[in-house]
């Protein structure tokens, strides 16, 4: 048997699998409807209307961006579990599965970053006119948007890693690999995004977001359950390809 | 035509890897939802499409439609060819589908020029907004497909048309069917169907 690692430490493996979907839950419940993101203020609504959402649910969206940010980490976190499988499927340190772990890692960074927006519009909107607050609400929608490329690294990287296992029964299943390099191409539409105040491919239009923020939210789900099952084989003494 | 090829020539499956087969469904799920978008838009406001429709040169639509249905016939026969075990044909049809693939880009980038030479851009109104996203995304799939018949070609000049590279061009000639296919649909869609119907 080809020993990968000597990193036998499966619990933390499996403990750092779940960060995706303590993430997700995170960015729905936090970002997503304490934010109120889901769906977000129109890219052709009016200053004021920003301006109050922040004034309204100032102490709503301050905790909610701040547990955000506080857990957006987790991405990393999970993405690093994922290397650790890939390290089973590629063999260790290939270059698919640092541009997976580095993909997840990045992504880490638009959310904080979108996020403490957010959270500064909400700190003293009292005092910031109203265009100061449309301006923190569109940087933050433009920012999470367009920094879709660095996820889209994490997904093809996966998917391209995955399509290399040679086992009769691989740990990520061809439909999963090619999903994930859909999902990561698919992103590609939220370049759209500036060009459009309303309509489907504007912030809260029904491509940029309802489609490509649900094929998001069903992806760390199907990953997730496929990384849990191949941990599990590995610990049962499963050997690298 | 060897024991393996055969066998792969007489399945009856789907050709190509069936895992690209799930990509395939899911994007052209994802512009079916395109298609609808559009439609809904043009039951919405018919005259702004009608009139935005004029802009259109069709001259451009059809000939990329006929770029893409010929190049894509002659992918069929790359298939074909490797299935049959002949490499040196393979190639030549691998290489014809690519230069007459080409044409396509040479003739958006045409189309496209003479729009924003027109004044006409992404935000014009909502029907050019479509228009563009959607051949523009369209235009990211041929770019891809372009990548995809390079990377065949370079396979099968290196190691022929074994039951892996049949495996390959199956697959890649399954994508650019896909990328021709959604042409074919969008130019009936944005090109040519009055807005309106009799109206």
């Amino acid at each position: 048997m080809v020993q990968i690692t000597t990193d036998n430490s499966y619990g933390t493996w499996r403990f750092c699998a779940w960060n995706g979907m303590i993430f997700m839950g995170v960015f729905i419940v936090f970002w997503g409807i304490m934010g109120h993101n889901v769906p977000p203020y129109g890219g052709d609504m009016d200053a004021s209307v920003i301006a109050n959402y922040f004034r309204d649910n100032a102490n709503l969206v301050r905790l909610g961006m701040a547990i955000s940010m506080t857990f957006a980490v987790s991405y990393a976190v999970w993405g690093i579990s994922i290397g650790k499988v890939m390290d089973y499927i590629l063999g260790r340190d290939h270059i698919l599965t640092n541009l997976q772990v580095w993909g997840a890692g990045l992504t880490v960074v638009p959310i904080l970053v979108s996020s403490s927006f957010w959270l500064t519009g909400s700190y003293r909107p009292e005092a910031l006119p109203d265009e100061i607050l449309q301006l923190l609400y569109d940087m933050a929608w433009l920012l999470i948007d367009l920094a879709y490329s660095v996820t889209s690294v994490q997904m093809i990287a996966l998917g391209a890693g995955g399509l290399r296992d040679k086992r009769a029964q691989p740990f990520f299943p061809k439909w999963v690999c090619w999903y994930s390099i859909w999902v990561g191409f698919m992103f590609i539409a939220e370049i759209l995004m500036p060009m459009f105040k309303s309509g489907a491919f504007a912030r809260q239009g029904i491509l940029n977001f309802w489609i490509e923020f649900m094929i998001f939210f069903i992806y760390a789900p199907i990953i997730t359950y496929y990384q849990l099952k191949a941990i599990k084989r590995i610990e049962a003494g499963e050997p690298a390809a | 035509m060897s024991d393996e090829q055969s066998a792969l020539h007489q399945t009856g499956r789907a050709p190509g890897d069936p895992g690209v087969w799930f990509f395939i469904i899911a994007d052209m799920a994802m512009f079916a939802i395109f298609f609808l978008i559009f439609m809904a838009g043009r039951h919405e406001a018919p005259e702004l499409y009608r009139a935005s429709q004029a802009h259109l040169d069709t001259r451009f639509g059809l000939a990329n439609t006929l770029i893409l249905l010929i190049s894509g016939a002659c992918m069929a026969k790359a298939v074909m060819m490797a299935r049959a075990g002949d490499g040196a044909i393979t190639l030549r049809y691998l290489l014809l589908t690519l230069a007459i693939g080409l044409l396509f880009g040479i003739s958006k980038v045409m189309e496209y020029s003479a729009k924003f030479a027109a004044g006409i851009a992404i935000n014009t109104n909502e029907f050019f907004g479509y228009y563009f996203a959607f051949t523009g995304i369209h235009f990211l799939h041929w770019i891809i497909g372009c990548g995809v018949l390079i990377v065949l070609i370079r396979r099968v000049r290196r190691s022929g048309v074994n039951a892996e590279n049949i495996n390959w061009i199956e697959s890649g000639g399954t994508y650019w069917h896909m990328v021709d296919l959604l042409w074919v649909m969008l130019f009936a869609m944005i090109y040519l169907l009055p807005p309106g119907g009799a109206a």
